[in-house]
């Protein structure tokens, strides 16, 4: 299981989602468009990390995204992405802060 | 505009702060030394495309941050409720507070929706950081999408067919994305679907699959998709391809029966 299990079992992840970095699904959790979620923070991840190539701002480590009620976290893995979906949005930061922990967990 | 920006500039660690509109044309911007016209307006058509990106998932966005080894850069969405698409970008390195930025943002984000709000924000009207005006050598940047994208899913008719199994692994449920279900009048019409969706993942990736669905709400708004809005489809998808010789092979590609 590529999402780690600590993400998958927070009540305020409502869903997830793991893709390579072209967009391509490679595993989902309660995502019923896993391949349209999947394309989309592949896109968002190579479009952020062509603007922080342009500004200097060396390697990508980590974006989210946040409205009224819910949010997404996306950070990467090796030669994959792991997108988080938020509800409510007021726990996004805390996600952030545990899934980076955790693939960091992972990778070390 | 210049002077909330400037204000913006004065934050210990940002390094420079942009509006662009929907088109990634840069509307106002104020940077460091480094942050020059040309830079702004290339930064502004990556992060068009990573807002169209979100929107897909996220119409109502409201903040995207992303986070870098040396900085980071957050934008503000600043729609309101009579315009849409301009964007405020704030560019820092890793000594910025967040916590003080993120008051200070969302004041300067109020006071530029009220200015975009009355009128002052159309490129070319302000003036640039660099001194010239902000259209002056300002080519919009083409952007993800060329058209605003579709506020939601449209409601499907109680007897419409939903595009299932095309060959690119249509979703057949719903979706809370809104992105995996499109009506459509019959079967040629889901096929032909299917084609478009293959031929412009040869393009532009996996993506094609959400390129297709939201092009058909936007040239099939009202109704089941069916071929006589073949054309309009196809037109609106090349659109998406940015080099030409693509462009003219996927729109040859899909002429054939």
């Amino acid at each position: 299981m590529l999402i780690p299990p600590l993400i998958a079992k927070l009540p305020e992840v409502k869903s997830a989602v793991v893709a390579d970095l072209g967009g391509a699904v490679v595993e989902v959790l309660r995502e019923r468009d896993g391949e349209g979620a999947a394309a989309v923070i592949g896109f968002l991840w190579s479009t952020a990390a062509e603007a922080g190539d342009h500004l200097g701002l060396g390697a990508l480590r980590l974006v989210s995204y946040a409205g009224p009620a819910r949010g997404a976290v996306v950070a990467s893995a090796g030669s994959r992405l792991v997108a988080a979906f938020v509800e409510p949005t007021s726990s996004l930061s805390s996600v952030e802060k545990l899934l980076a922990g955790a693939l960091e967990r992972k990778e070390a | 505009m210049e002077p909330i920006l400037q204000g913006l500039l004065d934050l210990p660690g940002v390094s420079a702060a942009i509006v662009f509109d929907a088109a990634g044309a840069v509307v106002a911007s104020c940077g460091r030394a480094l942050y020059d016209r040309p830079l702004c307006e290339q930064v502004s058509g990556s992060l068009t495309k990573a807002v169209d990106a979100v929107r897909l998932q996220q119409e109502d966005w409201e903040s995207i941050t992303a986070l870098f080894a040396d900085g980071k850069f957050l934008l503000q969405n600043l729609a309101t409720s009579t315009t849409r698409g301009h964007v405020l970008a704030v560019v820092a390195d890793s000594t910025l507070n967040a916590s003080f930025a993120t008051v200070a943002i969302r004041v300067a984000t109020n006071k530029l929706k009220r200015s975009i709000a009355g009128g002052t924000s159309e490129p070319g009207t302000g003036s640039s950081a660099t001194g010239r005006p902000s259209g002056s050598g300002a080519t919009p940047t083409a952007g993800f999408s060329p058209h605003p994208p579709a506020s939601g899913s449209q409601p499907l008719p109680s007897d419409s067919k939903v595009l299932a199994n095309t060959g690119v692994s249509w979703s057949k449920s719903s979706s809370s994305v809104g992105l995996s279900r499109v009506a459509v009048a019959n079967p040629a019409s889901a096929a032909f679907l299917g084609r478009c969706a293959k031929e412009l993942a040869r393009h532009v990736g996996p993506i094609a699959k959400v390129y297709v669905e939201e092009s058909v709400r936007r040239v099939s708004p009202d109704a089941p998709f069916s071929l006589s809005a073949a054309n309009p489809l196809v037109n609106d998808l090349a659109a998406q391809i940015e080099d030409p010789a693509d462009r003219a092979d996927f729109c040859k590609a899909l002429e054939k029966p």
